[in-house]
């Protein structure tokens, strides 16, 4: 676990952000609830739980704190530079459509903040390789947030477990469960 | 360079055909399972340096697979994508649990696949 407000975490573990409650339901609120695949976005000024898995993929967050607009996506690979306008399955995709929708539903750009998470190795024995799929997918999280100008609050990438991350759209707030 | 031994399991022909069609465009020896039984003992037979899991089959699902390859010591290292429905985040959460190394959800492109592949048997460069 890496990351300047998580802290680290053993399998079956549940992390969360500091200023996050201990749980998802400890908030008791009445959110939307969504479960995202790889390769879907999920963006809405409702207040909604989004779910998703993460092996070698990386899904990044983006809220707005004061429109309380948010969203996440999952992708499973770093970077589409084909020809056309490319799958929110590729990193760089997946961020720029993100981007436009949580605009459309009234973010603003310059407040967004932004939380990455995934893009793990479970076999040992690949760990010790550059540029294993999970870090490549992380990389460009990381170089395209950079590029657009939004701020990295927190994190939790590569390691050797999946995780279950659980996204309160309007807050921020994240927890993460290593499986 | 010798040529990397993939298993690919899944009780569904037109799957396997269609896994198949897409790895031949790599240089990959295919070697295939149609239940969960059969893939426990082609693994062990075969010793294949990455194994396509499907989860839902018949016999033994791809759980019961996963945690059986891992008992063995030799094969604790070899990746298994685990290959999922839609609509099965569940499933996802247990494969992980059960060992399964990464995972991939239908239908996926031949680039997704191909790519997720050569992340684990592809060249090491340090």
């Amino acid at each position: 676990m890496t990351g300047d407000r998580a802290r680290s975490a053993a399998a079956g573990e549940v992390v969360e952000d500091r200023e996050a409650p201990a749980s998802p339901a400890a908030e008791g609120r009445d959110l939307i609830r969504v479960y995202l695949q790889p390769g879907q976005l999920y963006a809405s000024a409702q207040p909604s739980a989004v779910t998703t898995v993460l092996g070698s993929c990386v899904a990044i967050c983006l809220w707005d704190s004061v429109a309380a607009v948010g969203g996440m996506n999952h992708y499973l690979l770093p970077f589409f530079a084909g020809a056309g306008k490319g799958t929110p399955r590729f990193g760089n995709v997946a961020v720029a459509q993100l981007l436009d929708r949580l605009q459309a539903a009234g973010a603003l750009r310059g407040r967004l903040q932004a939380k990455v998470f995934g893009g793990a190795c479970v076999l040992e024995a690949f760990q010790a390789r550059q540029g294993h799929l999970g870090e490549k997918n992380a990389s460009v999280a990381f170089k395209v947030l950079e590029e657009l100008g939004i701020p990295v609050v927190s994190r939790d990438v590569g390691g050797r477990s999946g995780r279950k991350l659980i996204f309160h759209s309007d807050t921020g707030h994240a927890w993460v469960a290593r499986l | 360079m010798s040529r990397k031994k993939i298993l690919l399991v899944d009780d569904s022909s037109t799957v396997l055909m269609m896994e198949r069609m897409i790895l031949n465009k790599g240089s990959y020896d295919l070697v295939t399972a149609k239940d969960g039984s059969e893939a426990v003992e082609r693994a062990f037979a075969e010793r294949p340096d990455l194994i396509l899991l499907d989860v839902i089959m018949p016999r033994m699902n791809g759980f019961e697979v996963c945690r059986k390859i891992r008992e063995d010591e030799a094969m604790k290292g070899v990746p298994i994508i685990m290959v999922t429905t839609r609509g099965e985040g569940e499933n996802v959460e247990n494969g992980f649990q059960s060992g399964c190394s990464d995972y991939i959800t239908k239908p996926f492109s031949s680039l997704e696949l191909l790519t997720k592949i050569e992340s684990y048997l592809g060249e090491e460069r340090r």
